[in-house]
């Protein structure tokens, strides 16, 4: 796409296992990915995909063991990640790639005001005066819409709503101005309308700080409303990847289209629901070949031994099934 | 609200205040109107959605229903009797009647009894004796709400989410009900799952002819699976009307607002149109929503509205509504 320049991080071939008294669990099982400058990565995927995983492997932040990184590279600017001395890691970590958590009352210290919260996270990685920080975490929590900064300051967590803890978040996140936020379900715990809000503020900072997100969600409506490009996760790896629109109008992996066709709408009220049978895979016990398999109403014999490789249907759009794609076609000849 | 048919539900100006506990003393300094004047009607058959943000009281609708909480006003009318009253043993026949489905099925099941013990509960309290008949009961049970027989001697851990509920939902079954209220029964689901349960629930309620009150944020199943809506805020019903009403012609402005915040998976790119919230005072007297209203004038600032009817079964709680072109599919409505 002549962007190579522009990459600001790549995962290669991740794979992260946990072991323990079981069998093995593959929770990361040869993810690729990669996100630009200033690009809106969204990664789509259900409990236990290992989304989560990803991002924690990304950050440095996973206990090993019980987890192993067994194979893969992630390189940030040019620098391999999993190679960086635990320092230079640290000195990284929330100076040019920040986190946003899912439930931000247990991200939060309890016992501390946020004004000293949110000091703290520019502190650990500059040297400037007390007047400095006060300065800059006032303006940091007007950027992230909240009102009246300078009264804030001292409020504790509890004494906020959920909406405003989410914005003290991201103002923490934003601190070092990153190049990467990593936003990890950041509204799922929120109401519609603050999730909105949220949304909307994340837009707008990404604009204004020109820093690149990726955000892990398991809402497609949510991902329509904000990603640029977005990755399809299924049991460990990527399935299907495009930008947005090829996503929601042209999905060629029958798990994305079975994902949209699933959703209730007003517009499929009084007809039955599509549903997918059976359930997600557990991560130690995943089937043979293409992990889709045993719930796909495409499936073929060789999709049972062999996990096919990613196709590439243009512009950028990759997935990894040829099958629906090729019955797709045979259903138009004969319409034809 | 007028009908023709009697619901099998109704309640009226339920109220639930819960104090408010303050400092080393714990005196009471003020209450929480969780529930302030509900109205609702659940016709036999039927599916009623009570949707709203979290915090507005719908939980809390639900658990007056069950009688899990003692309301502290108002009136709950099943098939035409007023349950509020009656002591603990007159309403257990009742109880029977309505059950409930909770939102986790993680924490709603008993980790140390095997689904058949679960359900079996529920099977003698329906009056089954003989171990046979109860197992039978059990076996049809499981068959219904689509897991295999064989799970019976299992325990909950060795199932997924969705069959946990799945388990719940046959436990409410046990006893036959008319009535089961879903608070959230698939929000804590993954994605794949949720549309089996949606099915199942709509399955079970052409089958055995339940009504159920289904209470989610989730507009979109909302949409798609209630007949009726109410919107509630700050503990009281804001918009009441069939489901369509609502979706193609929302009136109050926070409904409004609610449907604006819902990003669709048909809007690539979509810019939420939402600020940051209002930052007034709540109306000490005035409407509830004031507040946060872009419309809000001396009107609201001075009287809570009233239900006003807006059209058909339409009814909306606001100054404006009468102005605000509502219902406008429905123009014989509104006189």
């Amino acid at each position: 796409m002549g962007r190579s320049n522009d990459i600001l991080l790549a995962v290669e071939n991740l794979k992260v296992h946990f072991t323990g008294d079981g069998p093995v669990a593959r929770a990361v099982d040869g993810m690729d990915f990669q996100i630009h400058r200033r690009e809106t990565v969204c990664i789509v995927g259900e409990s236990g995909c290992g989304k989560t995983v990803t991002a924690l492997a990304i950050l440095g932040l996973l206990k090993q063991p019980p987890a192993i990184i067994a194979d893969g590279r992630i390189t940030f600017d040019g620098r391999s990640l999993l190679d960086m001395p635990a320092a230079e890691l640290r000195a990284l970590r929330g100076k040019r790639i920040a986190m946003v958590f899912q439930e931000p009352m247990t991200s939060l210290n309890p016992v501390f005001p946020i004004g000293d919260q949110i000091g703290e996270a520019v502190l650990a990685h500059e040297r400037v005066s007390e007047v400095a920080v006060r300065r800059r975490v006032n303006q940091l929590l007007d950027d992230v819409g909240i009102v009246d900064p300078q009264r804030r300051l001292g409020d504790y967590p509890h004494q906020l709503s959920g909406g405003q803890r989410q914005r003290v978040m991201i103002a923490m996140a934003l601190a070092c101005e990153p190049d990467l936020i990593i936003a990890d379900e950041p509204t799922t715990a929120l109401d519609v309308t603050v999730q909105a809000q949220i949304l909307g503020l994340l837009k707008k900072l990404k604009q204004e700080k020109n820093m690149a997100i990726q955000y892990i969600t398991h809402d497609l409506g949510v991902v329509a409303a904000i990603a640029d490009q977005v990755y399809v996760m299924y049991a460990g790896v990527v399935v299907e990847q495009g930008t947005t629109g090829i996503i929601f109008g042209n999905a060629r992996h029958p798990y994305t289209v079975a994902l949209l066709n699933a959703l209730p709408t007003k517009k499929k009220r009084g007809r039955r629901l599509y549903s997918i049978p059976g359930s997600v895979p557990h991560p130690a016990y995943r089937p043979m070949g293409c992990p889709f398999h045993p719930r796909c109403e495409y499936c073929e014999p060789s999709c049972q031994n062999a996990f096919p490789a990613l196709c590439d249907y243009g512009k950028g759009h990759h997935a990894r099934c040829p099958i629906l794609f090729a019955a797709r076609g045979r259903a138009e000849e004969t319409r034809a | 609200m007028i009908s023709k048919v009697t619901p099998l539900l109704r309640v009226e100006a339920l109220k639930k205040y819960f104090p408010v506990r303050r400092g080393f003393l714990q005196q009471v300094g003020g209450c929480v109107r969780a529930v302030d004047g509900v109205d609702l009607e659940i016709q036999p058959k039927q599916t009623l959605g009570l949707v709203g943000e979290s915090g507005c009281g719908k939980s809390t609708v639900a658990r007056l229903i069950m009688r899990l909480l003692t309301p502290d006003g108002g009136t709950v009318r099943f098939d035409g009797r007023e349950i509020t009253v009656l002591n603990e043993r007159a309403f257990k026949p009742l109880r029977k009647q309505i059950q409930m489905i909770f939102q986790d099925p993680y924490s709603s099941l008993n980790p140390r009894m095997t689904v058949a013990q679960t359900i079996s509960d529920g099977v003698r309290m329906a009056g089954i004796k003989g171990k046979s008949d109860q197992r039978k009961r059990i076996r049809q049970l499981l068959e219904m709400v689509g897991m295999p027989v064989a799970s019976a001697g299992r325990y909950p851990h060795e199932f997924s989410g969705g069959q946990r509920q799945r388990v719940g939902i046959a436990r409410a079954l046990s006893v036959s009900p008319q009535l089961i209220l879903c608070d959230e029964p698939i929000s804590a689901l993954d994605v794949s799952i949720q549309a089996q349960i949606i099915n199942l629930l709509k399955d079970l309620q052409a089958e055995l002819g339940l009504s159920y009150l289904f209470i989610s944020h989730d507009l979109n199943v909302v949409s798609y699976i209630c007949d009726h809506v109410c919107v509630m805020y700050r503990g009281r019903i804001v918009e009441s009307a069939p489901a369509s009403d609502l979706f193609d012609h929302p009136c109050h402005p926070y409904t409004l607002r609610l449907l604006a915040a819902v990003p669709e998976t048909t809007e690539v790119g979509w810019s939420p149109q939402v600020g940051a919230g209002s930052q007034r005072a709540p109306l000490p007297d005035g409407c509830a929503f004031g507040d946060q209203c872009p419309d809000c004038h001396d009107d609201c600032v001075i009287e809570p509205p009233a239900m006003v009817r807006v059209g058909g079964q339409h009814y909306v709680r606001c100054w404006n509504a009468t102005r605000r072109q509502c219902s406008a599919a429905d123009p014989e409505g509104r006189h």
